[in-house]
């Protein structure tokens, strides 16, 4: 039975390949899933993770961001590309290429250490032909857009893959590669806010027409939005050429201040307290309070640096993915905006679960059981959300079209 | 009443739109500590050690009377050359040959250097307050001057026929015609000599008096205290940076709203 479901999965004409961020949105809620659970266990438990290169921390880092992150921008760019820019959906062959990528990525990576570098190459080449991919597939696109007011997710990508390329040169050659994981992160705030751009427009907008307000206009600033991107950027460069300065503490600081700014944008009155303003409204709140904490951290020198970076990762890049997996994952699976309470309840368990994850950083507490806190509330938003969308992904659309094309917002 | 209550509304938004002036100057900071790092602490030393010894400074109350003391020096020569100033420039706005004749003798008194008035204030004045206050006063009142000449200059004369036209009553001429559009060119000119005042006022101090924030930066000097200098330079900044943002700016903007009102409705 499980088995003919599998095969049923695989074969190309199964809806699971109707649209490609229905086999990448999940892969990235089970993986979110899989490897926090994972993580619990190495922490509460002592249970071993896989053996691969600079130990559990990395592995841990590197899966979040380059499996978990990098499947849910895949399913973004595959779906949102066309849509910004006109044009068809992506075919199924090219989107089941870079599903086996970046299957092939996990299996090559989580296997390195027993395989060695030959494994390690081979994960470095899957992570570099899934992203090498998916700017080819959309490149063409967003370069003949007219305007080509969308091309900042295409030198986003040649960030990560560059990122991807470091991080892998340097585990070859024996040499901590952490710092390709903080420039990845980085990278995905950049991300995050170009993306954030794009999407907030129409949810804002929409939630202003649903409450009946009239006369109020959210746009989304340019110049704001472009010296945020500017700080993060620095910030990005300083910590990887100078880690651990007082220099790179300024830029976290002036990229939390250009955050903080940026968020001027949303103060249009109370249509930011309805649930899906409030959300990715809340990404900004932990992006910017990311920066501040280990920009202090780091001027002042205490060790709340990895509070900070947490408060980036679970509140602001886990938050932001979530949203817009649960957004974008059902309009595009021709369903309406979700309206039961297991939506708004998980965005909620990930954002305590971010200040959590920070308050195990508070200097002279055990650490251990906000720890474990922290990865519980991340399992359960994620376990959530995997049980409730999981189902949409792989089921055909209720209204009967083949496709990505939109529901809910028009 | 409505205005005050959307001026008050208007607070938290204005602070808000602080973040982005906040960035800039954070960036700035990073630079500094850039330059602090490549040439050693010897030639500049890191922001921290000197909002450290700011912080040690204001801490053992050593800050306040120092500062006070410059801040009263710059604010009797601003508040003369505002007086002075403004009232000049309207009077000779209101003629255009004394506009006309003014002007050459405007550049000439723009173009003097402040160093140059504090050397003739040091003659007259010796180590008195007289100094810093007189040097001010002639640093300031042309750009007052100038301002207010302008805002005279400049009255729409097709308003004023109109006013003459309809008979309107002083009072109504003054306050809804004549002050308005003039004010929104003397505010700027205000700020403007409100940053020239800080400024020279500390030039003066340095040079001239035994106390005040300069003569604190000028022991810092002979005691080769970077940390000392820059804590110094950082509270004159920050002051001016609070009383530019936090009084100055708001008003600006009520009076520009002002004059933005007037072109919408011209």
């Amino acid at each position: 039975m499980l088995m003919a479901n599998v095969r049923g999965l695989l074969d190309a004409r199964h809806p699971l390949w109707m649209c490609g961020l229905r086999p990448f949105f999940l892969l990235a809620a089970l993986a979110a899933l899989l490897l926090m659970l994972m993580w619990l266990a190495f922490l509460g438990h002592g249970l071993p993770l896989p053996s691969t290169v600079g130990g559990p921390f990395v592995w841990h880092a590197h899966e979040l961001l380059f499996g978990f992150a990098f499947a849910a921008m895949a399913g973004f760019l595959l779906t949102v590309v066309p849509e910004f820019t006109g044009g068809g959906d992506f075919e199924a062959k090219p989107v089941r290429w870079l599903t086996l990528f970046w299957l092939v990525g996990r299996v090559a990576f989580w296997s390195s250490g027993w395989l060695g570098a030959p494994a390690l190459a081979v994960s470095g080449l899957a992570h570099l032909a899934l992203l090498g991919s998916l700017a080819w597939l959309t490149a063409p696109r967003l370069w003949r857009d007219p305007e080509r007011k969308h091309l900042a997710f295409l030198w986003a990508v040649a960030g990560l893959a560059l990122c991807v390329a470091g991080f892998y040169v340097d585990a070859l050659r024996g040499e901590f590669p952490a710092r390709w994981l903080h420039a990845t992160l980085g990278l995905f705030m950049i991300l995050i806010i170009v993306a954030l751009s794009r999407i907030s427009m129409r949810i804002v907008n929409h939630a202003l027409e649903e409450a009946g307000i009239e006369g109020v206009e959210y746009r989304a600033r340019p110049p704001r939005r472009n010296l945020a991107i500017f700080c993060i950027g620095l910030y990005t460069v300083a910590e990887f050429a100078l880690p651990a300065s007082r220099l790179s503490g300024w830029l976290a600081l002036s990229a939390a201040a250009a955050v903080f700014n940026l968020m001027n944008d949303w103060h249009i009155g109370r249509v930011l307290l309805r649930q899906r303003p409030l959300m990715f409204y809340g990404v900004y709140v932990a992006m910017a309070a990311g920066y501040a904490t280990m920009g202090i951290a780091l001027v002042f020198e205490t060790s709340a640096i990895s509070a900070g970076r947490h408060l980036l990762t679970v509140g602001a890049l886990g938050l932001a993915i979530y949203a817009v997996m649960g957004i974008a994952g059902r309009a595009h699976c021709g369903q309406l905006f979700e309206t039961r309470l297991w939506f708004p309840l998980g965005a909620c368990l990930l954002a305590l679960a971010a200040l959590v994850r920070a308050f195990a950083a508070w200097p002279g507490i055990d650490p251990l059981r906000p720890l474990l806190t922290a990865a519980l509330l991340w399992c359960v938003a994620y376990g959530l959300f995997a049980w409730h969308m999981a189902p949409l992904f792989i089921a055909p659309r209720a209204d009967g079209l083949g496709g990505c094309k939109g529901a809910a917002i028009p | 009443m409505s205005l005050l209550q959307r001026w008050f509304a208007g607070i938290p938004a204005y602070l808000w739109s602080g973040w982005g002036a906040l960035a800039s100057l954070l960036l700035l900071i990073a630079v500094w500590e850039a330059i602090s790092l490549a040439y050693g602490p010897l030639v500049l030393p890191e922001p921290v050690a000197a909002f450290r010894k700011l912080f040690v400074l204001i801490d053992s109350g050593a800050a306040w009377p120092e500062l006070a003391l410059t801040a009263r020096r710059a604010m009797t020569g601003l508040m003369l050359a505002i007086t002075a100033g403004s009232l000049l420039g309207l009077l000779a706005g209101l003629s255009l040959t004394a506009s006309m004749m003014s002007r050459p003798i405007v550049t000439v008194l723009l173009g003097t250097p402040p160093i140059a008035w504090l050397v003739l204030a040091m003659l007259w004045f010796g180590a008195s307050d007289g100094t810093p206050v007189f040097t001010v006063f002639i640093a300031c009142t042309p750009v007052v001057f100038v301002g207010a000449l302008q805002g005279t200059r400049t009255l729409d004369q097709h308003l004023k026929d109109m006013a003459a036209a309809f008979r309107l009553p002083w009072h109504m001429r003054l306050f809804d015609l004549y002050l308005p559009h003039v004010v929104s060119y003397l505010f700027p000119a205000w700020i403007n000599a409100l940053g020239n005042s800080w400024r020279v006022v500390v030039m003066a101090e340095l040079l001239a008096s035994a106390d005040g924030v300069g003569a604190a930066l000028a022991v810092a000097r002979s005691q080769l205290d970077m940390d000392a200098a820059l804590a110094w330079i950082a509270a004159v900044v920050l002051a001016l940076l609070a009383v530019e943002y936090l009084l100055l700016e708001p008003i600006k903007r009520e009076v520009e709203r002002w004059r933005e009102m007037d072109r919408e409705h011209a």
